[in-house]
């Protein structure tokens, strides 16, 4: 009998409404048609109870409504229940966003027609929402404003004022600094770059624009010359065909010189641009071009032309994106499910792969003619039969042609330009900037201007080919201080040689505003998965040379003043620390520009990392070499080809399906193993119940590494990588891209969350439970299940009398380092598609919030929907003693963190005390905790009150930048939810 | 039954304690009774019951089971004292920890652990531990066996007395194994001092007098500190009779502490009045212009901040 009811007939009537208007209005009409043709799908509705079921179909440019959904419906949204169905006319498109988060919406198929759908209902809705949507965002501004605004206009001020004084040292502990007196260059303020000052400011007050130019121009080519099969039928192979459309696009690229800059080049002609990758989250956006430059969190502007553009070159894509690929292949297997419900792991890997640091020390140096040559010789070993080989090294050849190319259009812009200019300086610096453009980087550099350009106009050239998420240059100070050197010994008065130091610095700063002027595309969903994240370029300081000694040197200290004076989000910076090589003078140097800067760079212990690395690589030279990547990934520079962000797991998930016998609450879903029952008594021992975690664990991983292998394969077809490939060691040789595993190393990072929840909840168990038999499994759950309304007494007790990860005792740290062994060992039982193993990390980037957002309440006394703690950090509650929050950390086996981990720490400046006596608490901190061991380390130092104020009065705290985990975001692009989390943290006094 | 001083608190990355990060042991008992003690609770030697209302879950698991039916939430301070057989089930029983046990016996070397775990900060930055309390010479043997046994572990120690001890047995025990002394001067005038403090001055002036004096001479530092009251101990006459003193005796360093308010409500939790819980000027941060022109007197005086 039919279950169907007036919800069906409902949906029906809207449906055919739209279609109707599409049918009829001939200026939406022509929505419906791309360059390929018309744009065909169909998308089908239902209810899990089966009430309604109802499809529209969009083909050959007539909209119809159909009574059943067809076998061969793209994609399906099925809502769990009819109120669900009835609460989506009355809200905004971010509140669906929300339900479809909360899996009270489950949306399945082809992702990108469903934005499309999203698209075609924001033509005819979009106006109705954007009012709905404005008065929603008043209202949460006028709530903030009552709830945290402070009438203390001087909390603004608070953080300027920390530039106001910077502390002198002397360079007497550092060999590697061969020229600074002061190294941390106290001299200097922003104030002594007036342009930089200027500039900075414009940049905080340009709106990012969307831009087009990268998807067309490479849509154009592939429209000519055929993606699948070229124009005679035969199939591409996948390399070659991706360097014919890189080297178009390169060629026509518009060369931008940016006002006053002395690096040429930019990602995009746009002033701040969002850069398109249609074949991965490109089309994540097809649904907001009607809105996305009024959303509420991180509005970027966008043409018409533009919009329309996307439109269609999105038709183009909507079939050719990872996930289609692997839906296609695989029959939409049943990891790729799990993954779309972004609960109990979330795969990073089909957004993008770009996770690596380059070998950017051999092109600045050597020039990419000489790889171009290196390639030559490697081709001629070759012989006729090994095709495979031939076209991949061709394909880096063309690609670094189609690099060239875009060099000497670079180099006669900055003429043209050089010819108009008035300002005879600026006039003869372009004239430089002309020959420095047709010199490098096809040549070696020969001076830090050179370098530089090398450096930046290669980086140009990596973003247009890969994802800008998380690709990172490296170590910069290892890099740059050969030319530094060179160029200083030229000098010889002190007059020189102060203006060149300050040139130094001058020029990157201009790098981060370079740097900063592309960002990675947002969609809205990721402004709550991945709130406030962006490109994530990663750079790496100090530590040790390959050969041991100390890394510190005189750019080391540069590029510190450098991010102290900028204070920007990207490069996120990274400094590692050698315990017993580096100085205290480098140290507290890292303290003081995390106290002027709120918190960065984020630090590390080379010790604890070298340890953990030893399981990528025995080559004792390339593991003192390691550089960050994106946030904090361990990574070997030019020679790893590691997806450092790959793919991660809700690690609570798993604690969650363990109690419910393998089915998972808020996903309503028998998805994992049955590993016993909680309310037949099934667990016996603590153990027992570690087991069954185990066994989800396990599950989890199982089918998380497998979704990542197939959307690896995707990758090897849909967008292999020759460029990136002519800039990794390793693959010259063996003649294979990256994403063929051609790179000398080959992992996959994951990112695990939850740790301190679960090892707090297992603790809970294990103390409460089975040992002092305090509550029974049963209460415990029942509490839990009721979200521990019906049982304060049990709440009481979790969250007061069972010992926490980080309290100091040595049971939770056995528990959390046993959990972190788990994980470890369940990941390196796989193998990722490039046959490499996958890599353990602890860091959360703002999954915690998220993942947080869709767990239901734990033993450990979290309630549901609460954020878990960011990284591996400790509870707030854990201690009153944050020294034992350090301890327990830094007693974590690195051996089960190759990937890096992120402890967060929040201290709040006395303002009694002076700078001196802060930064040498903080030093006393940081210190201790790595020569204990510990692996990563990072600061927000900043009190409640003044993030509170950010809240309610954002346009005060424009670059008010905080660590979330592992990566810097500005405070106010936050969602509220992660703002309050921050704030939250536990707050230490220093 | 051991007869050795009860352990308040052990409290962990104290950076207000003295120099670089410390650890402080905090005693139970005292042999002053200062009526604005911060403190209250370490006042008496003996253990008590404290009584969190904030952390109250109303599970009243306590109620059912006390055995001397002293606990109430008609009580003005829950617990009746006076009925109070200090058995200790109550604290055993809450789930939250709103009742809780006031002062727990620790031996020499189970404190000793507890701060060694953290002398890897002492040693970064220069800390160490604080005896504080109540008064750490509340028992001079039980303090200086753990005196010994944290600077076997190289352990830096600073003590933090009100001066009312008997010198031949401090410099016996104490002295040898101290770094650095902070020293409580409260109230100069004699009568004064006993109305608000329980005890008069005079042996406490002596103890500090000899202490300074063999500092003078080559021994450890002493800081001589005086926390400021509003209308108790910051008046003028009583800070510029201290910096008088200070001059007398060649003093030339010495701290004011700012005074807090947020001790009020810890009378209630052991069940104790609060002689100033109505006072409106005890209930604020003391001003600036208060603080500073004490700070001022002592200044003239040529007496300098540490």
């Amino acid at each position: 009998m039919s279950k169907r009811n007036y919800m069906n007939t409902l949906t029906n009537l809207g449906l055919r409404m739209m279609a109707s208007q599409f049918n009829l209005r001939s200026s939406l009409k022509k929505y419906l048609k791309s360059s390929d043709g018309w744009i065909n799908f169909s998308i089908g509705f239902s209810t899990e109870t089966e009430s309604v079921e109802q499809a529209i179909v969009f083909q050959d440019g007539k909209v119809k409504v159909l009574k059943n959904i067809p076998d061969n419906a793209d994609a399906v949204m099925r809502f769990t229940s009819d109120e669900v169905l009835k609460e989506i006319v009355k809200i905004t498109p971010n509140e669906i966003l929300n339900l479809v988060l909360k899996n009270k919406i489950i949306l399945e198929g082809n992702m990108a027609y469903l934005q499309a759908f999203n698209y075609f209902i924001s033509l005819i809705m979009g106006k109705k929402h954007q009012r709905m949507l404005n008065k929603l965002n008043k209202k949460e501004m006028k709530e903030r404003k009552k709830e945290y605004g402070n009438k203390s206009p001087e909390l603004a001020e608070e953080i300027k004022n920390r530039y106001a004084y910077r502390m002198k040292a002397t360079a007497d502990e550092d060999p590697g600094v061969k020229f600074l007196s002061d190294p941390y260059l106290s001299e200097f303020s922003m104030d002594d770059f007036p342009k930089i000052k200027r500039l900075h400011e414009e940049h905080f007050n340009t709106k990012p624009a969307i831009s087009s130019e990268r998807p067309r121009l490479l849509t154009e080519w592939y429209r000519e010359n055929g993606f699948e099969t070229d124009n005679n039928g035969k199939e591409w192979f996948p390399e070659l065909r991706q360097a014919y459309a890189y080297k178009h696009l390169m060629e026509n690229k518009k060369p931008v010189i940016r006002p006053e800059s002395p690096i040429a080049g930019t990602c995009a002609p746009e002033d701040v641009a969002v850069i398109i990758y249609p074949d991965t989250t490109g089309t994540m956006i097809w649904g907001e071009l009607g809105s996305i430059d009024r959303r509420f969190l991180n509005p970027c502007s966008i043409t018409k032309q533009t919009a329309d553009d996307l439109h269609d070159i999105y038709a183009f894509w909507a079939k050719r994106i990872t996930r289609e690929w692997i839906r296609d292949k695989y029959d939409y297997p049943l990891c790729q499910k799990i993954d779309e419900r972004a609960v109990a792991s979330f795969n990073f890997k089909t957004v993008s792969m770009s996770h690596i640091i380059p070998d950017l020390e051999t092109v600045i140096n050597e020039g990419t003619e000489s790889t171009i040559s290196k390639i030559d010789r490697q081709m001629k070993t070759l012989g006729k039969k090994e095709t495979d080989k031939l076209n991949t090294l061709e394909s880096m050849k063309i690609c670094l042609e189609g690099l060239n190319a875009y060099a000497a259009n670079l180099s006669k812009e900055a003429l043209i330009l050089a010819e108009k200019e008035t300002d005879e300086t600026r006039a003869n610096e372009l004239k430089m900037l002309s020959e420095i453009c047709k010199r490098v980087p096809a040549k070696p550099a020969r001076n830090m201007d050179e370098a530089v350009n090398s450096f930046w106009i290669f980086w140009v050239g990596l973003v247009m080919e890969n994802n800008n998420i998380s690709l990172s240059p490296g170590r910069l100070d290892q890099i740059f201080q050969p030319f530094f050197e060179k160029d200083m010994q030229k000098l010889s008065k002190e007059d020189e040689k102060k203006n060149y130091i300050k040139h130094v610095i001058e020029l990157f700063c201009f790098y981060f505003i370079r740097n900063a002027e592309h960002q990675n595309l947002v969609p809205d969903v990721a402004n709550y998965l991945f709130s406030g994240s962006h490109a994530e370029t990663a750079v790496t300081l100090g530590g040790i040379r390959p050969d041991g000694k100390d890394a510190v040197n005189d750019m080391t200290y540069i590029l510190l003043k450098v991010t102290e004076i900028m204070s920007m989000r990207d490069p996120n910076m990274n400094a590692r620390y050698k315990a017993g090589v580096n100085s205290d003078t480098y140290l507290k140097r890292l303290c003081e520009v995390n106290f002027i800067t709120v918190g960065t760079p984020s630090m590390h212990g080379d010790d604890a990392v070298m340890e953990s690395l030893k399981q990528t690589s025995d080559n004792i030279e390339d593991i003192r070499n390691w550089g960050c990547t994106g946030c904090v990934e361990i990574t070997i520079p030019g020679k790893q080809g590691n997806h450092a962000g790959a793919t991660s797991i809700n690690m609570v998930a798993g604690l969650e399906m363990a109690l419910n016998n393998g089915y998972h609450p808020l996903m309503n879903w028998h998805l994992g193993p049955e590993t016993g029952s909680v309310e037949n008594d099934d667990f016996k021992t603590f153990e027992d119940f570690f087991n069954a975690y185990s066994e989800q664990i396990k599950f989890i991983i199982e089918q998380n590494t497998s979704f990542n292998n197939m959307a690896a394969e995707a990758y090897a077809y849909l967008r292999p990588t020759p460029y990136l490939s002519a800039a990794i060691q390793g693959t010259i040789e063996s003649g294979r891209d990256v994403t063929k595993g051609g790179a000398i190393y080959n992992t996959s990072g994951t990112f695990n969350i939850g740790l301190a929840d679960v090892t707090d909840s297992l603790m809970v168990i294990k103390k409460l439970v089975f040992e002092e038999k305090k509550i029974t499994m049963k209460d415990l759950k029942k509490a839990v299940d009721s979200n521990f309304e019906n049982d304060p007494a049990i709440h009481a007790m979790v969250m007061n009398r069972v010992p926490r990860f980080g309290s100091g005792n040595d049971e939770a740290v056995e528990m959390a380092n046993r959990v972190a062994s788990l994980i470890h060992s369940s990941y390196k039982s796989h193998k990722s598609f490039r046959n490499g193993d996958f890599t353990v990390g602890f860091w959360s980037v703002a999954q915690h919030s998220a993942y947080g957002a869709l767990s239901g309440a734990i033993p450990s006394g979290r309630q549901a929907f609460q954020p878990f703690t960011p990284g591996l950090t400790p509870h707030p509650s854990a201690s009153k003693n944050f020294l034992d929050n350090i301890r327990d950390v830094a007693r974590m086996n690195p051996r089960y963190m190759d990937n890096n981990i992120a402890f967060n720490v929040r201290l709040v400046p006395s303002p009694a005390e002076s700078r001196e006596d802060t930064i040498d608490t903080m030093y006393s901190y940081v210190k201790t905790y790595f020569e204990q061991g510990g692996m990563q380390m990072q600061f927000n130092i900043v009190n409640s009150d003044v993030l509170k104020d950010a809240m309610a009065n954002p346009e005060n705290y424009k670059n008010l930048i905080v660590r979330i985990s592992g990566y810097n975001a500005y405070f106010i692009h936050l969602t509220m939810d992660m703002q309050l989390e921050i704030i939250k943290r536990a707050e230490f006094g220093i | 039954m051991k007869n050795s001083p009860l352990i308040l608190d052990i409290k962990g990355n104290s950076l207000d304690d003295g120099p670089g990060i410390r650890s402080v042991v905090f005693f139970k008992g005292c042999p002053l009774d200062c009526a604005w003690c911060h403190n209250p609770e370490s006042k008496k030697r003996t253990t008590e019951i404290s009584f969190d209302k904030g952390m109250c879950i109303g599970c009243k698991s306590c109620i059912d089971i006390c055995q001397s039916g002293a606990i109430s939430f008609d009580n003005q301070y829950f617990i009746d004292r006076e009925k109070c057989s200090l058995c200790f089930s109550c604290t055993d029983a809450c789930p939250s920890g709103a009742l809780s046990k006031v002062g727990t016996f620790m031996e020499v070397d189970n404190i000793a652990e507890r701060i060694i775990k953290d002398k890897p900060f002492f040693d970064t930055s220069g800390g160490g531990v604080t005896l504080s309390g109540g008064e750490p010479t509340i028992d001079i043997s039980f303090t200086s066996e753990l005196m010994k046994k944290l600077k076997s572990e190289g352990i830096k120690i600073l003590v933090e007395t009100c001066g009312f001890f008997s010198i031949d047995k401090f410099m016996d025990l104490i002295y040898p194994h101290a770094d650095m002394i902070y020293f409580d001067i409260k109230i100069m005038n004699c009568s004064d001092h006993k109305k608000y403090c329980g005890v008069p001055n005079d042996l406490i002036l002596q103890n500090f007098i000899r202490l300074h004096d063999e500092y003078r001479n080559g021994g450890i530092r002493i800081i001589p500190r005086t926390p400021l009251v509003p209308g108790i101990t910051d008046t003028e006459e009583n800070i510029k009779a201290i910096a008088d003193f200070y001059t007398e005796h060649g003093v030339k360093q010495a701290d004011l502490l700012s005074y807090n308010p947020l001790w009020h409500d810890k009378n209630a939790m052991i069940g104790t009045d609060n002689p100033y819980s109505s006072d409106k000027k005890m209930k604020e941060w003391i001003s600036r212009e208060n603080e500073d022109s004490c700070r001022k007197i002592f200044l003239n005086a040529g007496i300098e901040f540490p």
